[in-house]
């Protein structure tokens, strides 16, 4: 009963897409910038990537648990698919995902943010 | 107000997961060859699948499903996953599949609902 008053109160805003979406693009463009693609690099750039973006969120202090992915593709030419789905409250939880590239790289990060 | 937790498992399976996502996988791409026009509906068509699975089991979890399927052509693919939330109860499941034509790789975050 708690949490449910927790939720309709006025400081909640919820997911903030626009927010999100600043943090991811900021956190991409600082660890892959103009770089192309570096097979030994790559590793160290999403880890770099969804680390940062973590802990830009978890300063904003809200009341989620989050889930971030980046998937990293050199540009050759390949196919490349991706869904998700979610099983989820659609009043609290969101996502947000934001499709980057460069020259060389094509860079998609998904950020899911879940009310506790 | 009713126990929630009379007897039944909150901790996530990982592996248990792991098998129903293959045959999911299995079920829609298995013999297949990458096809560009066919693409948007099988990934579209594995993480409903999946999905479907995890929440017919019944457990008190908010499900992340993701699908990616890519084209085998030389091209590098790099993906990395973070996740802030409870390590008790909280897990993810990755699957990697492939074939001759693509490369499939479903992973899915489940957290759990405190009630």
């Amino acid at each position: 009963m708690v949490s449910f008053l927790l939720f309709h109160s006025p400081n909640f805003a919820g997911f903030v897409v626009e927010d999100v979406s600043t943090i991811i693009k900021e956190s991409v463009e600082a660890t892959i910038g103009g770089n192309a693609y570096q097979h030994n690099r790559v590793n160290q750039w999403t880890t770099s990537i969804v680390e940062q973006c973590l802990s830009q969120l978890s300063k904003l202090g809200k009341p989620f648990k989050y889930i971030i992915t980046c998937v990293i593709m050199q540009k050759n030419g390949a196919g490349m698919q991706t869904a998700s789905t979610c099983f989820w409250d659609n009043s609290t939880d969101g996502s947000c995902t934001v499709r980057w590239e460069n020259k060389f790289v094509y860079c998609i990060v998904s950020v899911f943010g879940l009310a506790i | 107000m009713e126990e929630f937790n009379s007897g039944e498992e909150v901790v996530f399976n990982p592996d248990e997961i792991s098998v129903s996502v293959k045959e999911c996988i299995e079920g829609v791409i298995g013999g297949t060859d990458y096809n560009q026009s066919k693409v948007n509906q099988w990934t579209a068509s594995i993480v409903e699948h999946s999905l479907t699975h995890l929440v017919k089991q019944g457990r008190p979890f908010k499900y992340i499903v993701n699908c990616t399927i890519m084209q085998k052509s030389g091209a590098g693919l790099h993906t990395a996953n973070s996740c802030y939330w409870d390590t008790a109860t909280d897990g993810s499941c990755t699957v990697r599949w492939e074939n001759r034509t693509m490369y499939c790789v479903v992973s899915v975050f489940a957290v759990a609902v405190a009630l």
